[in-house]
């Protein structure tokens, strides 16, 4: 979800890209482990949520720039929206009353 | 949805298509990543090092996650299985000799199984091409002394018409050589007689034209024949008018009819190539059986219904014909059963003794990649250390061998092919293997399964063995431990006991089939074998057309060999001894009652002319042998054989008694007792037999014997001169000596034991190889301690004694555990085992001592260079 979310909201990122994206974002809170991002990526190229094309990076390298697929906007939408749903019933549990 | 499965299998294709790029993209995408990362971590003040390795140690095991992305797309289990192939071909080709000596013990025991299974699916599984072959049965007549299994023609009419079980009933094609002429050179060609319901019993029909009718079938209706598919491409190239056309056959104008399908047999006629309509002679009698009968049973209709049918029908034919009749029952069975009843037992003997050379060559093979595994262990143990699983390495290792099972499968099948053309040469006719054996889908399918497992059978137990080791204790002793060792000593020991005791059963089987051989081949047989050739002569009907050209042809043709330079006698003969021939009939002798059971009064008919029993050295015991006296003309006579002498005439001379001659009818007079000769198969007792002579009763089929002065082969060109020089288009059938004669009578117990022989030596040739392997490798895992033991005083002699023992230990064992086994196998071979018993005592003591004489000549070797060992470099070798 978070992949899909951070390419949905960026546009085509490599790899290392998510990575710092999501650590960014999330004031270092969520690192994203190398060992399963790539494996995660090579199972969303699999669904069809994703597709692979390489590219020149910012400091023109040759890299792998994954883009989110219609198939892949709408399972991030409806990731975020179980995920939402869910969210909000466990604050609302753990909620002092 | 569908869709997206659709999309999702696509892309996991596409991934399998592009294997490499994947490894190649993967790399270069970690690249980009951990130059990035170090960048960042510059950035971030960290020195050049520092930052890679600090980018290095965030992203871990880049070959996990390489794999780990890999195995993401589902393929990891054929991945797996590819890199375990590819591996596997590198190992084995790094230790060629050793795959090559794999593969060809393999190939051995794959390659007998495929043939021997062949013959099996060929004789007793595979249904004939016919439709509902389930419903084609044998009916056969069967005398109450289970003397006679074949059908009288009147028999089978009467059947024909009483039963109510059968759709149609058919007497099994009667083959026979006939001369055709007018295509070009005369030529000898074979040809079946059958009843109109031949097809219809098979269930198939003509491709052109039609079968021949119930009219056709009477003496004087029109001659017609139907040619097979290939003789009618073969002999008047596939024409399409071939209807209506002519062939003469002996002279006699038979007008084609039809052609049968394409690739059409039928078990014992394989090499007719048309057929004609049985025209049987009503005259003969119910006292002529010959045939065989086929039929095919009514829909609904079971084995057991119909046997109930026809039995009744027997029996009313015996209230009917009670002199010719009485004793005389049916038979139901299916076809195939009738035609495998004698072949079953060497066939299955065969096929168990296969099994054993199978279970032996894996057995030999484990042995062979343990032995190979004490080399190995440090490989398998770096590949423990790393994380290979224990079920990895044993896939690994069974991938190994099951590839090297399938090769041997693949050597095993071109094997099989040889022997199967060597069979199809050599087998008997009881094998019926000429026109079914071949290789086809269930073989192949037999000899894949077969292949499979047994590379999976003989890699399970060193595949076990080596993964079991601790990689701790391999890596740090650099080599072998002490107690692993022992183990795999153990294991090996083991191994060779079990060889060893397979090969105990296999020669025990070969021992006693070569024993019984020998035995068959000096008995007795009544003649003086040697230097004497024969050979048939069949005149055709055509240019002989009357039994007085035959007679004078065979006059001639002796009289011209009789002079002839090499020939000590020679003479004609009706049917040759120990060819299994019969030539049968009543002898009722004069003054006597009728027997109530003319079965019982068979005798064996033969017609000979002058000198045939002083050129087969036979003794003439009383009276006087045929001569020129004796002609059409001259008073009928006769000459008995001892056995008939003593069954008729106890205590009585038989000379100047009289006898009715079942086949043409005369009394004739005996004139002369001789010594009895085996008719059937050397260790048959001899049956009662008369001799008639030639010139009384001429035919045109007769064997011709001529004892020679030297060399029995060396007259072969002489007679071949002799008969070309009177007629140039005759010739000459079944050249042999009388010893190749009598051999051929044993031509299924000699196939058996030929085989069998070849498999005791491979067993033997395997227990060597095993035994050499497991004190080879004793020898050299305990180097050390025979340093030690020589530099402390042993002699050699007890270092010699000491290495010895661990080959010949097992081989004990073995012996032992193999013996009762070869005991209880070897009841299989009863029934083709003659003068000695299958405990034969000899065999059973002989093949130890072999045994052992062999373990102690494969422990010699290594014995003698332990012996030698000098106790320094002994010691200095760890």
């Amino acid at each position: 979800m978070l992949i899909l979310r951070s390419l949905d909201r960026n546009g085509p990122m490599h790899g290392y890209g998510i990575a710092q994206h999501i650590q960014q974002i999330s004031d270092t809170v969520l690192q994203v482990e190398e060992g399963s991002l790539y494996p995660a990526l090579q199972r969303m190229l699999i669904k069809g949520w994703v597709k692979a094309e390489w590219g020149l990076s910012e400091n023109n390298r040759r890299a792998c720039y994954y883009r989110l697929t219609p198939a892949g906007q709408k399972q991030a939408t409806a990731e975020v929206a179980e995920f939402t749903r869910v969210m909000e019933a466990i604050t609302r549990v753990i909620q002092p009353a | 949805m569908e869709m997206e499965r659709l999309g999702e299998l696509w892309r996991r294709l596409l991934f399998l298509l592009q294997g490499s790029r994947f490894n190649r993209e993967m790399e270069e995408e970690l690249r980009f990543h951990l130059k990035s990362k170090t960048e960042l971590n510059r950035e971030s003040g960290m020195g050049a090092d520092e930052a890679r390795y600090a980018a290095i140690r965030r992203i871990g095991n880049t070959a996990l996650l390489k794999e780990r992305s890999r195995e993401a797309w589902g393929w990891s289990a054929i991945d797996h299985f590819m890199q375990d192939v590819k591996f596997a071909i590198r190992e084995l080709s790094r230790n060629p000799l050793f795959a090559i000596v794999v593969i060809l013990t393999l190939a051995f025991g794959i390659g007998v199984n495929t043939a021997i299974f062949s013959a099996v699916n060929a004789l007793l599984l595979n249904p004939y091409p016919f439709p509902q072959p389930d419903r084609i049965v044998s009916v056969e007549a069967r005398h109450i002394s289970g003397k006679n299994s074949s059908t009288g023609y009147q028999d089978f009419l009467d059947w024909q018409r009483q039963n109510a079980v059968f759709e149609s009933m058919a007497i099994v094609p009667w083959t026979g050589a006939y001369t055709l002429t007018g295509q070009g050179e005369p030529q000898r060609i074979t040809g079946g007689a059958t009843t109109p319901e031949f097809l219809r019993v098979l269930g198939i029909q003509p491709v052109l034209g039609r079968f021949f009718t119930t009219a056709e079938d009477q003496p004087g209706a029109p001659p017609v024949a139907v040619l097979t598919y290939e003789a009618w491409r073969k002999r008047f190239g596939a024409d399409p008018g071939v209807l209506g056309r002519t062939l003469t056959l002996d002279g006699q104008q038979f007008t084609v009819i039809g052609v049968l399908p394409r690739g059409f047999v039928f078990p014992g006629i394989e090499t007719c190539e048309g057929f004609i309509a049985l025209r049987e002679n009503s005259s003969l009698g119910r006292t002529q059986h010959q045939y065989s009968v086929i039929a095919r049973l009514k829909p609904g209709v079971s084995i057991e219904q119909a046997q109930s049918d026809m039995s009744t029908i027997a029996s009313r034919l015996e209230q009917q014909y009670p002199a010719t009749n009485t004793g005389w029952g049916v038979k139901v069975q299916p076809l195939r059963a009738a035609l495998a009843e004698e072949a079953r037992t060497p066939v299955l003997a065969m096929f168990s003794a296969v099994g054993f050379v199978l279970l032996l060559a894996c057995v030999n093979v484990s042995g062979l990649l343990l032995a190979r595994a004490s080399g190995r262990a440090k490989e398998i143990a770096i590949r423990a250390a790393l994380g290979a699983g224990r079920g990895r390495i044993v896939r690994l290792m069974l991938t190994e061998t099951a590839l090297l099972g399938l090769s041997g499968g693949a050597a095993g099948v071109l094997l099989a092919f040889w022997i199967m053309e060597g069979l199809r040469k050599t087998a008997p006719r009881v094998f019926a293997l000429d026109s079914t054996l071949h290789l086809n889908f269930t073989v192949l399918l037999f000899t894949l399964l077969v292949s499979l497992l047994t590379g999976i059978v003989s890699g399970v137990v060193p595949a076990w063995s080596a993964s079991g080791a601790d990689p701790n204790s391999v890596l740090k002793n650099e080599g072998n431990t002490w107690s692993r060792a022992r183990t795999r000593n153990r294991l090996m020991s083991c191994l060779v006991a079990s060889e060893v005791a397979l090969s105990v059963i296999l020669l025990a089987g070969a021992g006693l089939l070569v024993r019984s051989f020998i035995t068959a081949m000096h008995v007795d047989t009544g003649l003086r074998a040697d230097r004497v050739l024969t050979f048939g002569l069949d005149l055709p009907h055509g240019k002989y057309s009357s039994e007085s050209q035959a007679a004078a042809f065979y006059r001639d043709l002796l009289d011209r060999l009789q002079n002839s330079p090499g020939i000590e006698a020679v003479a004609g003969i009706s049917t040759l001894p120990m060819t299994g021939g019969m030539q049968g009939g009543g002898f009722q002798v004069e003054g006597r009652p009728k027997a109530a059971d003319w079965v019982d009064m068979m005798v064996q008919y033969n017609h000979s002319t002058p000198g045939y029993f002083r050129t087969m050295g036979i003794p003439i015991l009383r009276g006087r042998d045929f001569d020129e006296r004796d002609t059409g003309t001259s008073p009928p006579v006769a000459i008995v054989n001892d056995t008939l002498a003593r069954q008729y005439f106890p205590g009585e001379d038989p000379i100047g008694h009289r006898y009715q001659d079942a086949y043409d009818g005369k009394w004739r007079t005996i004139v002369g007792v001789v010594g009895s000769v085996k008719s059937q198969q050397p260790m048959n007792p001899p049956v009662p037999g008369v001799f008639c002579p030639h010139a009384q009763s001429p035919s045109r089929w007769m064997w011709i014997t001529a004892r020679a002065r030297g060399d029995a082969a060396q007259l072969i060109e002489t007679a071949r001169t002799a008969v070309h020089n009177l007629d140039r288009d005759l010739p000459l059938l079944k050249v042999r000596t009388m010893r190749e004669v009598i051999s051929d009578s044993l031509s299924v117990p000699r196939l058996l034991m030929q085989f069998l022989a070849v498999f005791a030596i491979f067993a033997l040739l395997l227990d060597a190889i095993g035994i050499y392997g497991i004190v080879d490798h004793s020898v050299r895992q305990r180097t050390h301690e025979m340093g030690i033991r020589v530099a402390m005083g042993a002699s050699s002699g007890k270092v010699v004694g000491q290495v010895l023992r661990g080959g010949t230990l097992p081989t004990a064992v073995g012996v032992l555990l193999g013996l009762p086994a070869a005991l209880a196998a070897s009841g299989i071979l009863r029934a083709v085992l003659y003068g000695i018993s299958p405990r034969d005592l000899t065999v059973f003591l002989a093949v130890p001592v072999v045994l052992l004489l062999v373990a102690l000549g494969a422990s010699l070797l290594p014995a003698l260079r332990a012996a030698k060992m000098d106790p320094i470099v002994a010691l200095r070798c760890e």
